[in-house]
């Protein structure tokens, strides 16, 4: 059993099937014993980082801010796995959920250390969950753009502390994900 | 020439971002027929203002700090608000200043990888991408330490106004270190402890959070 966190970027202003697909996903993933806590991020209220870094030298470990995104940190640090899904808009996953990465910054810390040769930050936790993504494409997205959302993902999972462990498709079979989330 | 700047800062006005295009375009409009115009993404209601301005504009500067190794959510949604323009006749040349906390040059490599593809998405001439590493300490530090920096970032401005391109030479020396070498990164982690004890102590000291400085307040309960 895992504790599983969804953050769904579909900004819902057009027909994607995004939002019917992760339904089914979920449901899949709950009947064979996973705990899910999804968040459909265009319902919620969470404003844009103002940069101000008070989640690191103000209130440690929280943003000054108190909107939504305080559940989303607390969520990310209690699961096992967060799977980031999302329509690919423009050749990148969506500004909403682009929007709900950068308000995660109160659950690194602020202290730099050298990763892989690389100056980035230290650890806030002991476990930061593995991470997953699931991208619906649009009409205009090929090969080029793919591989560009992986790569920005892997980087951005080292500041997270983790490591991007799965990249599927809305084409592929809610199965063939389930497995895929079951095996990590 | 008319440039038309958009400032892509989740800090707005009061950004690095700001001041580095200040130098920028002071040296820009060194040539006396050139003029300029900025935007700041942050500070919009909605974005419809911005779309206007990028559909008449002849050459368009998008600048904005790296955010969790790429562009910050604000600038992603003025990228989906512009993509009825996408392959439309007259789209401007579009040129790029990302900066980045860190400071080797890598770290915005990939965020380069998908702005160019992103003018070619457009159909626009990419005039390409300036990066800089290093740039939280600007606003804070006292400006005598940025003066190397701001000379550079005018005279990057002044030759952009002259010639339509970013100075190969300065754009150069501002990717370096792309990666810290060996004997580079000994050097690295003796500012990292610097930037610990002068940068966040002294912010955390401020603001009487020192003590609290490793507080986990999500962690799970441990039953
Ligand atoms: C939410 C957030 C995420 C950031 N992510 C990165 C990053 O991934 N890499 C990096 O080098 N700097 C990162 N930074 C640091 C900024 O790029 C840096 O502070 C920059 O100077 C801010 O510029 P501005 O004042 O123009 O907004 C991040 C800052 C914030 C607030």
């Amino acid at each position: 059993m895992k504790k599983i966190t969804i953050l769904n970027g579909d900004p819902g202003n057009r027909a994607y099937e995004l939002d019917s697909y992760m339904g089914e996903i979920e449901n899949l993933l709950e009947s064979r014993g996973h705990e899910i806590t999804s968040f459909v991020l265009r319902r919620m209220d969470i404003s844009y980082c103002n940069g101000c870094w008070g989640c690191w030298v103000k209130t440690p470990g929280e943003c000054v801010v108190r909107d939504d995104s305080a559940q989303i940190c607390r969520s990310l640090i209690g699961s096992d796995f967060l799977l980031f899904a999302s329509p690919v808009i423009m050749g990148f996953t969506s500004a909403v959920l682009k929007r709900a990465c950068d308000r995660l910054l109160p659950v690194i810390h602020p202290y730099f250390e050298i990763v892989t040769g690389e100056v980035h930050h230290r650890a806030r936790y002991e476990k930061y969950p593995a991470l997953g993504l699931i991208l619906e494409r649009g009409a205009d997205t090929d090969q080029e753009d793919i591989e560009i959302i992986r790569d920005i993902y892997s980087r951005m999972t080292v500041n997270l502390k983790s490591e991007l462990r799965m990249m599927r498709f809305t084409e592929d079979s809610a199965e063939e994900v389930a497995d895929a989330i079951d095996s990590i | 020439m008319r440039l038309t700047v958009f400032n892509g800062s989740n800090r707005g006005k009061a950004s690095n971002t700001a001041i580095l295009l200040e130098q920028f375009l002071a040296g820009f409009i060194e040539q006396a027929a050139n003029e300029y115009e900025t935007l700041y993404l942050i500070h919009e209601k909605d974005q419809t203002r911005c779309v206007e301005a990028f559909k008449e504009a002849e050459t368009v500067l998008l600048a904005f700090p790296l955010y969790t190794d790429c562009m910050p959510g604000v600038v992603k949604t003025f990228i989906e608000y512009l993509e009825p323009l996408c392959g439309r006749d007259g789209n401007p040349a579009l040129g790029f200043l990302v900066h980045s906390g860190f400071p080797e040059s890598v770290h915005s490599h990939f965020v380069r990888r998908y702005l160019e593809k992103l003018s070619r998405r457009l159909g626009c001439r990419c005039l390409g991408t300036v990066i800089k590493g290093g740039s939280e300490g600007i606003r804070a530090q006292p400006e005598r330490m940025s003066r190397k920096l701001f000379r550079l970032f005018f005279e990057l401005g002044r030759i952009f106004g002259k010639t339509g391109q970013f100075d190969k030479k300065i754009v150069g020396q501002f990717a370096r270190p792309v990666r810290f070498s060996k004997l580079g990164l000994l050097g690295a982690r003796l500012g990292a402890k610097m930037g610990d004890m002068l940068y966040w102590n002294r912010l955390l000291k401020k603001h009487g959070a020192y003590d609290k400085r490793f507080a986990r307040p999500y962690e799970p309960d441990k039953q």
